[in-house]
């Protein structure tokens, strides 16, 4: 099946080409530097130490690592497959839109491997899984591809937190997912990234929802020098709900990009998208959220939400939510503001005795907040938490 | 505890405080009445060194200190508290953790220790009953979804917390109701002693009623015109101002 795949999506990078300016999604975000990152690793030489617990699946530059998968606690309520196993090919079909990516079809024909991760009917998870990619790079220039799915099957409750590791030089890590959800499923997915490495990272996340499914993305991200992240989402029956709250700080010339895209292709589903960046210096951020709501979707209930702090003149935020309705029973808001501390706030505080950049401080940790406070997981939300102090804080 | 010389502010290059002398010794209760637009507030922010406007000359002195070109948070740290006419809302930040800065921001500036959780906690809970405040108010975000009359009791429960040396109330006495101005009243009349001073700023008698003024300023047009007693108060109550202008 991989062959198949791979066959297919080198075609279509070769036909596509790097992306250009004049793409939507690429408007603010040049692909011009990832060109020189040509050269790919498997990982199987790299031995790291902090591998996790028997909840973590540890993959190594984009290989999982058997260590891992063997103590893996939850490896017999599971069904673990090589992509290249499977011989349906709905299941490892994208959206057609991550069709249309260059660097999506980049990222797929050039994995050396992929990973099925079933999670079997009735069995309990109750611990979430902790899914840590460890990218180790002693080569310059480096690409690292990974591509994996998540099939969650009726009734299944999982909670996934994904955290990056980068070790070395810097490298472009290309991180492609599918998740499928079944029916009456619940998937809490967070994600932190925390990178001082220089890395770029950049992400296609697919998902594919059943029949009342409760999808939770809860993600901060900070220390990213280019961080790029594309999250479709198909509610393609009724009854299902979605929430997405992200929260990026970024400073220097770091680069921040959420492109999200939500399908209301049935009646009676909730989606909301919770966007919050915090720039400082030159830093630069997008905002590319979209929901289309089908003919038929009636009853939807959608919002978007992206609201930008900038703590500098410097700092850039393009912000562009859109809405596509072709059903007329529907409620649909977005908006979008950015600018810098309220001075009045500032004054108020100040002018009871606390100093300007605490003040300062107090309101960055504010408007963050009210992003964290939204996370499902206490854990996560905590050490968000700590996260956001420590950005702050220098 | 104040004194004010031939102050002159301006905002975008209008020229609204036009020669303001003012002084308020210590143990007095001095009020400032005037009509919508005559520079009252801009009185109220410039002392409190709201950096929107500008300074054009002049000097403002506190106990013998030129503070005219101190940073607003160290005015606050030297006794000064400004009852907000219109406080901004800041969600995201609770009463209680807001409360804690300011006090230790001032704890630290006065050489005396954090006050510790508890304290707080019970000196905040007293004051909160005093001013019919529930606790749950320490919870809420500074000023977010407050009522009218909460925004004013929450700034003097700041007052009382904070307890400075000089209180400015900018129409804390303005939209409310008949209980609630006893309270606000009680609160001021609580925090005032010998030792401390308070600028009211207001447009009616009726809080004046219970907190008894030793001095009573008419300002037009960004210039104090009359000072008096509460017999002044009464004049322009029943003639309004045109009577003081040239
Ligand atoms: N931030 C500002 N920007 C522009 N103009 C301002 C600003 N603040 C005050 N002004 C102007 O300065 C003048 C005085 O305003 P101020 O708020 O000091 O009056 P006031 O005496 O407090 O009035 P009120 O009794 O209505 O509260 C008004 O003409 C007002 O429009
Ligand atoms: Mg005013």
């Amino acid at each position: 099946m991989l062959k198949k795949i791979q066959k297919h999506s080198h075609a279509r990078f070769e036909e596509l080409g790097y992306p250009s300016k004049k793409l939507e999604n690429w408007k603010f975000s040049s692909s011009k530097h990832l060109k020189k990152y040509d050269s790919s690793n498997s990982g199987k030489n790299i031995s790291i130490d902090h591998c996790g617990d028997e909840y973590t699946l540890c993959f190594v530059n984009g290989q999982i690592t058997l260590e891992s998968l063997n103590k893996f606690i939850y490896k017999d309520d599971m069904n673990i497959l090589d992509i290249d196993e499977l011989n349906d090919e709905t299941t490892c079909s994208t959206s057609s839109n991550f069709e249309k990516e260059a660097l999506f079809h980049l990222g797929l024909s050039t994995i050396k491997s992929g990973k099925y991760f079933e999670f079997k009917q009735g069995s309990k998870f109750d611990t979430p899984i902790q899914i840590l990619n460890f990218y180790s790079k002693k080569t310059e220039a480096l690409r690292i591809s990974s591509f994996n799915i998540f099939k969650l099957n009726d009734g299944n409750n999982i909670s996934i937190v994904e955290k990056d590791v980068n070790e070395g030089s810097g490298s472009f890590n290309l991180s492609l997912n599918k998740f499928i959800c079944a029916d009456d499923t619940i998937l809490n997915h967070s994600i932190l990234y925390d990178d001082n490495t220089e890395s770029n990272y950049l992400g296609y996340n697919y998902y594919e929802l059943g029949r009342n499914v409760l999808l939770n993305i809860d993600s901060m991200n900070i220390n990213s020098t280019f961080n790029k992240n594309f999250i479709e989402i198909d509610l393609n029956k009724e009854g299902s709900e979605v929430k997405i709250n992200i929260l990026n700080l970024a400073r220097n010339q770091q680069h921040l990009d959420n492109n999200i895209l939500m399908n209301h292709n049935a009646e009676h589903c909730i989606s909301f998208q919770n966007v919050r960046n915090i720039l400082d210096d030159q830093a630069t951020c997008v905002f590319n959220g979209k929901v289309v709501v089908a003919d038929g979707a009636q009853k939807t209930d959608s919002n978007q939400s992206n609201k930008n702090l900038l703590l500098s003149r410097n700092a850039t935020a393009h912000s562009n939510p859109q809405l596509e309705i072709y059903a007329d029973d529907v409620k649909c808001g977005h908006g979008s503001t950015t600018g810098a501390l309220d001075k009045d706030s500032i004054f108020y505080l100040r002018a009871r005795g606390i100093k300007e950049s605490d003040a300062n401080n107090i309101l960055v940790k504010a408007f963050a907040k009210e992003i964290l406070q939204e996370f499902v997981s206490d854990d996560i939300r905590n050490l968000s938490e700590n996260n956001l102090s420590h950005w702050i804080d220098g | 505890m104040i004194k004010i010389e031939n102050l002159k502010a301006s905002i975008e290059d209008k020229e609204i405080l036009k020669g303001i002398d003012l002084e308020i010794p210590k143990g007095e209760i001095h009020v400032i009445m005037g009509r919508n637009g005559s520079g009252k507030s801009t009185l109220a922010n410039v002392i409190a060194g709201n950096e929107t406007y500008e300074v054009d000359s002049g000097l403002i002195a506190m106990n013998g200190n030129d503070i005219t070109e101190m940073s607003i948070e160290n005015r606050a740290l030297q006794g000064l508290f400004l009852c907000f006419q219109y406080p901004v809302a800041i969600p995201g930040v609770s009463m209680a953790y807001f409360l804690r800065a300011a006090l230790n921001a001032k704890n630290k500036h006065d050489g005396k220790e954090e006050m510790d959780a508890v304290k707080f906690l019970a000196t905040a809970k007293k004051i909160l009953s005093d001013l019919g405040l529930d606790d749950s108010f320490l919870k809420r975000s500074i000023n977010d979804g407050f009522s009218g009359g909460e925004k004013k009791k929450s700034e003097i429960l700041q007052l009382l917390m904070l307890n400075p040396q000089l209180a400015i109330l900018d129409e804390t006495d303005s939209g409310l109701d008949v209980d609630a101005l006893r309270t606000v009243a009680k609160g001021v009349n609580e925090f005032k002693n010998d030792n401390n001073s308070v600028l009211i700023i207001t447009h009616y008698q009726r809080l004046l009623e219970y907190i008894e003024p030793d001095v009573v300023h008419i300002m037009i047009d960004g210039k104090i015109v009359k000072s008096g007693d509460m017999k002044l108060v009464h004049e322009v109550e029943k003639n309004g101002y045109s009577w003081l202008m040239k």
